[in-house]
């Protein structure tokens, strides 16, 4: 009879710890050994995320844009190949980003696809190729072309864009809308000869613990 | 009975063996490092104390780390779980600082991103800045630093665009003129002083998060180089920002582990009592034992719930921060500034080296009253 009673008082027992533990237990700790290295493709949302640029966003974005101006008769149809330089796109977004990765992307796109119907001029390493050109003139290295004849390429148009965003945070959460907008501008006459977008926008609630 | 105890002497001989194979296996095994989820609050740290000494690359990099964990949304966090169950105080989670240190982790690196030549991507940091400090109880205090917007207007009139309204928004914050947007002004000077705000717990189960004003003797900052004096007017004050953030989530998480607390506690008391009412009349009995039993568990359970609220804190922020857009030519500058009382005695002065290369990109100087 003793016995009977010690079981079900600790049955009983076991029944209060187990009520009382519930809530600890079934929240669980996830990966508690962590997650290991995951490589994953450039457009592939990952599992650590945010409402920011991401390399999915410059993925996707750089793509459309390269494939845009692959269309665009001012490339298909020119009788000479267009010259191109890259100018700095502004962030007019709230977050701080490497704003060269873009044009960058944009440029090794087209670079690959276009076959040659396009060409970039490397402006950001003018001051080496002026050294170079200097020593030239100096006659202090080789030159296969005569060093005096300038041999720098103009730009036919320039390629630059704009990243504008509009954000909103409530207690319901956070929402970042970003524009993502590219040009080709005629550097002769200054007309947009192409122009396009994308927009992404992304919503997220952090944790309790952290509102 | 004896087969009970035989029983459970079983058992516990076995628990005893899983322990100790579960205590020697790390003697085999590498142990997974665990996170340190104080490492933005450190990052935080030696950033200020790197602005201060002038080693920007080195609170470029800590700041960069501390806004990656931040920047994000934290979700599925298991410390943030942690957090919100009855068994951890608040600071179990990862330490990403309430609103006002977010905030300045953003601000100082807005400054470095400035010294860089990245106005837009200094404007962003401001930007985003501004935008943390936009969920507030309070609507009245939300977005409310003067110094964010106008920096974000300033940017933009450099920028070639209209940082009018911006600068608009930041006119409303504040009762004192602000410097005008003139883009050909081409030297920041970033100030900041005085002592930032505290973090105590308060409450009977230290639940209250409370953040304590510092208290500053230094009002005010002038900058002097040859015979110009220039005041460094405080445009923000960060202890005013941090302390009218109103209630937060976390807190309701709080309150609701004391009602647990204080609930299993005053049950386990009444268990408890009955159990010594029932020995002292009744003798023992299975009633006196299970009331016994009982009253130990959940008297356990209450003891065990914990809520102490997450006090730790960014301690080397300023209390008031600034920013005077100035011309100088190009050149070398010697100045000093002078940080000032109510009465505007110096209480301590800084030597600067103003280095202005020329019209672009702007010049930029950070000057605290504090040496680290």
């Amino acid at each position: 009879m003793k016995t009977s009673t010690h079981r079900k008082l600790a049955l009983l027992a076991g029944a209060v710890v187990t009520a009382l533990f519930a809530g600890c237990a079934s929240s669980g700790v996830k990966n508690p050994s962590g997650v290991p290295v995951t490589e994953m493709k450039a457009d592939e949302r990952g599992f650590v995320a945010g409402t920011g640029i991401e390399s999915q966003d410059l993925v996707t974005v750089t793509d459309k844009m390269a494939r845009s101006i692959l269309g665009i008769p001012e490339i298909t149809q020119a009788k000479t190949t267009p010259r191109v330089v890259l100018e700095p796109i502004m962030n007019e977004t709230r977050f701080p980003i490497n704003k060269d990765i873009f044009l960058t992307r944009i440029r090794t796109q087209l670079n690959q696809k276009a076959a040659g119907k396009v060409r970039f001029l490397a402006r950001e390493n003018m001051r080496a190729l002026e050294r170079e050109q200097q020593l030239k003139q100096d006659g202090l290295v080789t030159a296969s072309q005569d060093p005096n004849v300038v041999q720098f390429k103009g730009a036919d148009y320039f390629l630059t864009g704009k990243l504008q965003g509009m954000s909103a945070r409530t207690s319901q959460g956070l929402s970042d809308y970003i524009l993502y907008s590219f040009q080709l501008i005629d550097a002769a006459t200054s007309e947009i000869v192409w122009e396009d977008s994308a927009e992404i926008k992304k919503q997220g609630l952090e944790d309790a613990a952290y509102r | 009975m004896s087969q009970l105890r035989s029983s459970f002497r079983f058992k516990f001989a076995g628990a005893l063996a899983l322990a100790v194979v579960t205590t020697a296996a790390p003697a085999f095994a590498a142990k997974p490092k665990k996170p340190d989820k104080d490492f933005v609050l450190k990052e935080y740290q030696a950033a200020t104390v790197a602005l201060r000494r002038g080693d920007f690359a080195a609170a470029k990099t800590s700041l960069d780390a501390a806004i990656t964990a931040i920047g994000g949304i934290q979700v599925d966090e298991t410390g943030a779980k942690k957090a919100r169950s009855l068994w951890s105080d608040e600071s179990a989670k990862l330490f990403i600082g309430e609103p006002y240190e977010r905030v300045m982790a953003f601000y100082y690196r807005g400054i470095l991103y400035w010294m860089d030549g990245e106005a837009d991507n200094a404007r962003a940091c401001f930007r985003s800045a501004q935008f943390i400090d936009a969920d507030v109880e309070n609507k009245a205090y939300a977005s409310d630093y003067v110094t964010l917007d106008y920096l974000d207007g300033l940017a933009s009139a450099k920028l070639g665009g209209d940082g009018k309204d911006a600068f608009d928004r930041a006119a409303k914050l504040t009762t004192a003129s602000l410097p005008a947007l003139d883009p050909t002004l081409n030297t920041l000077v970033f100030v900041e002083f005085g002592q930032g705000p505290a973090k105590v717990a308060e409450g009977k189960n230290k639940e209250l998060l409370k953040v304590v004003p510092g208290t500053n003797l230094i009002v005010g900052a002038v900058l002097k180089i040859g015979e110009q004096t220039i005041p460094l007017t405080a445009m923000d004050d960060v202890n005013f920002q941090a302390t009218t953030r109103g209630g937060r989530v976390m807190d309701h998480v709080l309150g609701n582990k004391v009602v647990f607390k204080e609930g299993t506690g005053t049950v386990g008391d009444v268990a408890l009592a009955g159990a010594v009412t029932s020995l002292r009349f009744g003798g023992a009995s299975d009633l006196t034992t299970g009331l016994a039993v009982g009253g130990a568990l959940f008297k356990g359970a209450s003891l065990l719930t914990k809520t102490k609220a997450d006090i730790r804190t960014w301690d080397t922020l300023p209390g008031r921060v600034g920013v005077a857009p100035i011309k100088l030519a190009p050149g070398e500058h010697a100045a000093v500034v002078d940080f000032i009382d109510e009465t505007g005695k110096p209480v301590t002065s800084r030597p600067v080296l103003i280095k202005v290369a020329g019209e672009q990109p702007d010049t930029v100087v950070f000057v605290s009253d504090r040496a680290s």
